[in-house]
């Protein structure tokens, strides 16, 4: 076999990265090893079926990828920061920003926002757990190998280097010879079955698994952002499905769907691509106006400003999204009537999205704020998130956009919308949860450190590149002339993202710091909250609720304790838990070795994958495992210990 | 018991569905207008999508999710019937000429 | 468990009329899915470069049969869960079996289709129509085909089990994707056979 396909060149930053994989597989391999953690490994976490376990894998997922994604930004800002420079090669700048790209929305901000979902939305509903644990594990686990398989592309065969967007003809064969864009459609595919399949799951769950008298108009408004972002999920996801196969299919066997010859059109792949592509975008924003609606009305001590607006305006959004995606490609050759259309359906979004912002306001108007952590990122969020909507509707004049276009206007405007409306909404949310899964605060003045290094840096990064897009600068050039004049705003950008990488740091730092000194929690509401998930005891206990909860009223546990509402009323009985499983573990590691043989078009043994993929399925189908009972005594015993009391 | 194992609904609505099918082939053995071609194939593929819906697949039969698997239905109609003639407005009906 | 005895076995517990509600969700998923499929397929349809279109491709005969054994074999799928209500294995056995059976006619016709259109010279690589033609009707085949692996697992699992909550669940589960596929294929019988003959 001809080993050459699989090795990259591309000097030290490769061997480097190369050398650090190795040595970090190996320090994880010895680590388990010699503390005898690999049992527990296994038993604790990858066979776990539980809701709030999966959800912590999905968010140490998101971190490792925010991590990467990070390097690779720092990597982008620190090449193009003066003009003519040396630091990578135009090939590795394009694969740099390729994977960033892809890597920050696809496995960064989604898995993070799905983490948090999941340990959260059972919660708050009153549930005891996902309406399909296994299947939720298996949702994991697809979405963790593709993100793998993405990952290893760095160092075997090379990355996916046509942009996130992978427009053809430049992602074709013919233009892209290297493995690296089959990476691309066979690790979003794995990856993205998995989210397909978490929307459903959430669904249900949500629709089917409240708690007694949790009516829809009751529901917390971070759940029904869920809610409405998997409906999005699920109907949106399958468009990506195709695109992906379609695009494997001109890779791998040679079809036409994209080509320049024999009747294919590559604009179409832009269409798909961008049907799915728009729709996603809310998918990681309005989880975000979930968690800062709750985050909101808890530290301003004040129920939620127009909760029926609210999720109306969301509802309206779900549907708009799917009805503008061509204002991705103004400039592609489309007609006037087109244009105007897909400009006016673009402009209307900013209506419902701002009744949200306006009732966020009212929400804040006479509340008794306090300034956490998590409510700084929430109002740093309005005046920062309101910039990038601003800028977004000008874009959306299609007559404009001819002048914006893929300039670094563009890449300002949706780090503004982005990095707001979900980066700093996941840290938000990361802050405010943290003590419900782990039973100890995070550190409020290392918190709030770090939250002025990154909101100030943030500005500094990008608000200059508005400018440099202006002045003309395109995106995704590797480098630049001095006499363009770019350089010295481009130096500030640089500045910017290292005070992030710092901000960032800290914000690491916050944890381990935390996990050493901060006090316990016993009450399990540290922030007098208002929704259910602060109702039961810090850390979650497996079945979630001792007693299953009746709800009353909006906001839940804030009204039980205003008025004295018992919400526990029954006595406490055995429960029923799922049990744990290793097969969703399994068919995710055949699934990572089916896309890595096809990436490398290695038929037999992908046929043998995909045949094992098949008998993990029917070996899943034919498992008669109907769970196990918690006693009552165990979870009297529990209960005590968690409250502090001795059992 | 033939009349329990076939229950007539069942039975007419499979007669129904093979006419229906029959009835699509005028579009090929007829010599009608390109518009009443396309009138016939849709309301016959309509029909029939609407007869396993309803009569086979039981859709409105589970009284505590009626609403939501309409809803489901409806938004998924939406999403796919925008994403293909949204398609052929921007290819097709749209295009700069 | 809890067991509603006033619901059919396969709605039952909490459990099963969850996994029913979740997968019509999923059958919203794959409307979505072949809506987009079509959709490459409408807009590539007239770009049969130097390669054959429809008209000269197509022949009606296979694919009434096709029609027909997939139109029936959604009927005995059918008739297979009303006798699983009325408590009858072997009937519903039989008719389960059946409608596997068709299944598998449904799918030797298919390829024996694909091998005469490659036998013709018309290939996946030929041109965009023929790409987008392969993949549309080769995604409703493998959609079939999982549907006979998984419709087979699930006959055993009766035959073993007998009728119970759980299998119950599963054959209805089963039946809708198998309806579900029938949808599909009159849309591809009317919009990229009919109309390509038309």
């Amino acid at each position: 076999m001809d080993l050459e396909k699989f090795k990259v060149h591309g000097g030290v930053l490769i061997y480097g990265a190369m050398v650090s994989i190795a040595l970090a597989t190996l320090a994880i391999i010895i680590g388990l090893t010699v503390f005898k953690k690999w049992g527990y490994l296994w038993r604790e976490w990858l066979t776990t079926v539980d809701h709030k376990r999966i959800g912590v894998m999905y968010i140490l997922a998101a971190l490792l990828m925010l991590f990467r994604g990070g390097i690779d930004a720092l990597m982008m800002r620190l090449q193009t920061a003066a003009p003519e420079m040396k630091f990578l090669d135009a090939q590795h700048y394009n694969e740099v920003f390729t994977t960033h790209g892809l890597i920050m929305i696809l496995f960064m901000a989604m898995p993070f926002i799905i983490g948090l979902m999941n340990v959260i939305v059972p919660l708050q509903i009153g549930a005891r757990d996902v309406a399909f644990p296994r299947l939720n594990a298996v949702s994991f686990w697809l979405f963790f190998f593709g993100a793998m398989l993405l990952n290893i592309s760095f160092v075997i065969g090379g990355s996916p280097d046509a942009g996130w967007s992978a427009y053809f003809p430049l992602a074709s064969i013919e233009f892209s010879p290297t493995v690296g864009n089959n990476y691309y459609s066979l690790a979003l595919q794995i990856s993205g079955i998995g989210t397909m399949l978490t929307g459903v799951n959430f669904i249900v769950t949500i629709l089917k698994m409240r708690a007694p008298g949790m009516k829809l108009m009751r529901m917390p408004m971070f759940t029904w952002s869920v809610l409405i972002t998997n409906v999005i999920i699920v109907f949106a996801f399958p468009v990506l499905t195709i695109a992906l196969a379609l695009m494997m299919f001109d890779r791998l066997f040679g079809s036409q769907f994209f080509t320049m010859a024999n009747g294919g059109m590559d604009m179409l792949w832009a269409n798909l691509f961008w049907v799915w592509g728009h729709p996603e975008v809310y998918i990681v924003i309005l989880p975000a106006f979930g968690i800062y609606s709750d985050i909101i009305s808890t530290f301003s001590k004040k129920n939620l400003y127009g909760y029926t607006s609210m999720v109306a305006s969301m509802v309206i959004i779900s549907l708009l999204s799917f009805l503008v995606w061509a204002h991705h490609f103004y400039t592609m050759g489309q007609g006037v009537m087109v244009n105007s259309f897909f400009s006016i359906t673009t402009m209307a979004i900013a209506v419902p999205t701002g009744v949200k912002i306006f009732n966020w306001l009212f929400t804040l108007r006479k509340g008794r704020i306090t300034f956490t952590t998590p409510m700084l990122y929430t109002l740093a969020f309005i005046p920062i998130f309101t910039i990038g909507g601003v800028t977004g509707v000008m874009l959306a004049m299609a007559s404009a956009d001819y002048q914006y276009h893929n300039t670094m206007f563009l890449v300002a405007h949706f780090h503004y919308v982005l990095i707001p409306g979900a980066v700093f909404a996941v840290i938000a949310g990361f802050h405010y949860w943290f003590p419900k899964v782990f039973g100890f605060r995070l550190n409020e003045r290392l918190g709030k450190h770090a939250f002025w290094w990154i909101i100030i840096s943030f500005n500094v990064a990008f608000f200059p590149l508005f400018i440099l897009g202006l002045m003309g600068m395109t995106r995704r050039m590797y480098t630049y002339s001095a006499e363009t004049g770019f350089g010295p705003l481009n130096m500030v950008s640089f500045a910017g993202a290292l005070g992030l990488a710092i901000g960032f740091v800290i914000l690491v730092y916050n944890i381990y710091w935390s996990t050493r000194y901060m006090p316990r929690d016993t009450t399990g509401d540290p922030w007098d909250a208002r929704t259910l998930e602060w109702a039961t005891n810090s850390p979650i206990p497996a079945y979630n609720f001792a007693v299953v909860p009746t709800v009353t009223d909006r906001d839940a546990f804030w009204v039980s304790k205003q008025e004295n509402i018992p919400l526990f009323k029954d006595q406490i009985k055995k429960i029923h838990m799922p049990s744990n499983t290793g097969k969703p573990f399994i068919l995710g590691v055949i699934f990572f070795f089916f896309g890595f043989f096809m990436v490398f078009s290695m038929w037999v043994p992908a046929i043998v994958s995909g045949v094992g993929i098949l008998i993990t399925l029917c070996a899943m189908s034919f498992d008669r495992d109907h769970g196990f009972y918690i006693p009552e005594k165990e979870i009297i015993a529990t209960e005590k210990k968690l409250r502090g009391e001795t059992v | 018991m033939m009349k329990q194992l076939f229950p007539i609904r069942h039975v007419l609505g499979y007669i129904a569905s093979l006419v229906l099918s029959a009835a699509a082939l005028a579009v090929i053995y007829l010599d009608l207008s390109r518009a009443a071609n396309l009138v016939i194939l849709a309301v016959t593929a309509i029909i029939q999508a609407s007869l396993q819906l309803f009569l086979f697949m039981h859709i409105g039969e589970s009284a505590d999710t009626k609403k939501e698997l309409y809803l489901n239905i409806a938004y998924a109609l939406f999403v796919g019937l925008v994403t293909i003639f949204g398609t052929l407005f921007i290819f097709v009906w749209g295009w700069y000429a | 468990m809890k067991i509603d005895a006033s619901k059919p076995l396969e709605y039952s517990t909490e459990e099963n009329s969850n996994k029913i509600f979740g997968f019509w969700v999923f059958l919203g998923a794959e409307i979505a899915l072949f809506a987009t499929l079509f959709t490459v397929y409408f807009v590539l349809v007239d770009r049969f470069a130097s390669g054959p279109n429809g008209s000269e491709l197509f022949e009606i005969g296979p694919v009434l049969l096709e029609t027909f054994l997939l139109l029936t074999s959604s009927f005995t799928i059918g008739l297979a869960i009303h006798a699983m209500r009325h408590g009858y294995k072997k009937a519903m056995m039989f008719f389960f079996g059946i409608t596997l059976l068709m299944g598998l006619g449904f799918l030797a016709i298919e390829i024996t289709e694909f091998f005469t259109y490659v036998h013709e010279g018309a290939t996946l690589q030929t041109s965009a129509f023929l790409s987008s033609l392969f993949v549309l009707l080769g995604t409703h085949g493998a959609h079939v085909t999982f549907g006979f692996l998984w419709g087979t697992a699930i006959l055993i699992q009766i035959k073993r089990h007998g009728i119970n909550p759980a299998t119950a669940n599963k054959s209805f589960i089963f039946s809708l994707y198998w309806h579900f596929l029938d949808v599909v294929w009159i849309f591809i019988f009317s919009y990229v056979y009919l109309k390509g003959l038309m």
